[in-house]
């Protein structure tokens, strides 16, 4: 046999078994690559009269109304100059119970509705359904909050952006 | 067809020989994909036409039909279907000193495209925190991706005009849409959703 033949085997023969290879390693490739930061909520920033920010030097504790009644959402924050609420994954509209509490225990009780489109959000089969969500509008009643306004409609996986801007009155 | 008269050699000049400019096509289907069919739940039926012109160059044109059904996953509860045809075009350089035997070891480039529809649905649950019943269903999200791909491989005749060969190919995403649920998992001829992937066929088919 010429070495141009056996060359030519030699050449064929490597062909189907790296093909064959190729097809095994193929079939048993997979990998999970979910987002490390996965969680959706809405921050609450403190701002002042002035527009700069601010502290709460009295106590917050924060309900959700929800399907199967009140929930805590924030319990006891003290000082707050931020802080992140959770938002319902395909409600329209979410109820919340803010209770301010002062150092000398008089008490002022709000509610705030906040407004939303639910946008489902995908990643890969292997990762949690989740809801992203575009802010549509809040009010409040007003008793120790002076005022809230969107300041980013986009909830989403960024932990940074400020969604509200929360104006508390500066004595109950 | 004339026989060749060129002025010199070298890697991407023809041959200097009398051998025809073109030299027939070739029609190859892979095997690969059907294969992740029967394996998984998702892969691909895909053919391709090649141009044959001087034993060097190899015009390619690719189609196909991928094709994911995820049933209901075991943890995440989610599914995923889609389906949709891909096409992809591109040209391979024989790279062998001695073209003209048959055997082939080729580098080439592809430009790949489809627009394909996606179906995810989970089953309804309870917002773990609000506890209102939760519905995740996206049907018929409309997505497209455009990608390239570099190409190495080898094809060799077999019997007759039966030829058997194999690539690897590395896969760029150039652009993609991925409508509003923000990602897709499975895309039909480039697989799954990256910025990169990696992927093989390997090919059965005739010289005609």
């Amino acid at each position: 046999m010429r070495a141009e033949e056996v060359k030519d085997i030699v050449m064929k023969m490597a062909g189907l078994a790296l093909g064959a290879l190729l097809l095994i390693l193929l079939a048993a490739c997979s990998s999970i690559d979910c987002p490390i930061q996965n969680t959706v909520y809405t921050v609450y920033k403190l701002r002042g009269a002035d527009g700069g920010e601010a502290k709460l030097a009295d106590t917050l504790h924060v309900l959700g109304r929800t399907a199967k009644g009140d929930t805590v959402l924030l319990n006891r924050g003290v000082g707050l100059a931020s802080f992140n609420l959770p938002v319902s994954y395909s409600h329209e509209e979410d109820t919340l119970v803010f209770l301010r509490t002062d150092t000398v225990g008089r008490r002022a009780i709000d509610t705030v509705w906040v407004q939303k489109k639910d946008i489902p959000h995908f990643e890969s089969v292997d990762c949690s359904a989740a809801f992203f969500h575009e802010l549509t509008g809040v009010r409040c009643t007003h008793r120790g909050i002076d005022s809230i306004v969107i300041n980013n409609r986009n909830v989403n996986y960024d932990p940074t952006t400020e969604h509200f801007h929360i104006y508390f009155k500066t004595a109950l | 067809m004339a026989g060749m008269s060129v002025q010199a050699q070298g890697f991407l000049k023809f041959e200097r020989d009398t051998v025809p400019l073109f030299r027939g096509f070739s029609v190859m289907v892979d095997v690969v994909g059907p294969a992740q069919l029967l394996l998984s739940d998702r892969g691909q039926y895909e053919a391709a036409l090649v141009a044959n012109l001087h034993d060097q160059y190899f015009p390619t044109l690719e189609v196909g039909y991928g094709r994911a059904n995820h049933d209901v996953d075991d943890v995440t509860k989610l599914s995923y279907k889609t389906q949709a045809p891909y096409f992809r075009l591109g040209v391979d350089v024989n790279v062998m000193k001695k073209k003209h035997t048959g055997n082939r070891v080729f580098v080439g480039l592809r430009y790949g495209f489809t627009s394909y529809k996606v179906d995810v649905a989970r089953e309804p649950f309870e917002d773990p925190v609000w506890k209102w019943n939760t519905v995740f269903d996206v049907v018929g999200e409309r997505c497209s991706q455009h990608w390239a791909e570099g190409v190495f491989g080898i094809s060799t005749r077999v019997a007759g005009p039966l030829r058997l060969g194999w690539t690897v190919r590395y896969r760029m995403r150039l652009s993609h849409s991925d409508g509003l649920m923000g990602n897709t998992w499975y895309v039909p001829g480039f697989g799954l959703q990256d910025s990169s992937a990696l992927g093989a066929t390997f090919n059965v088919g005739v010289d005609i």
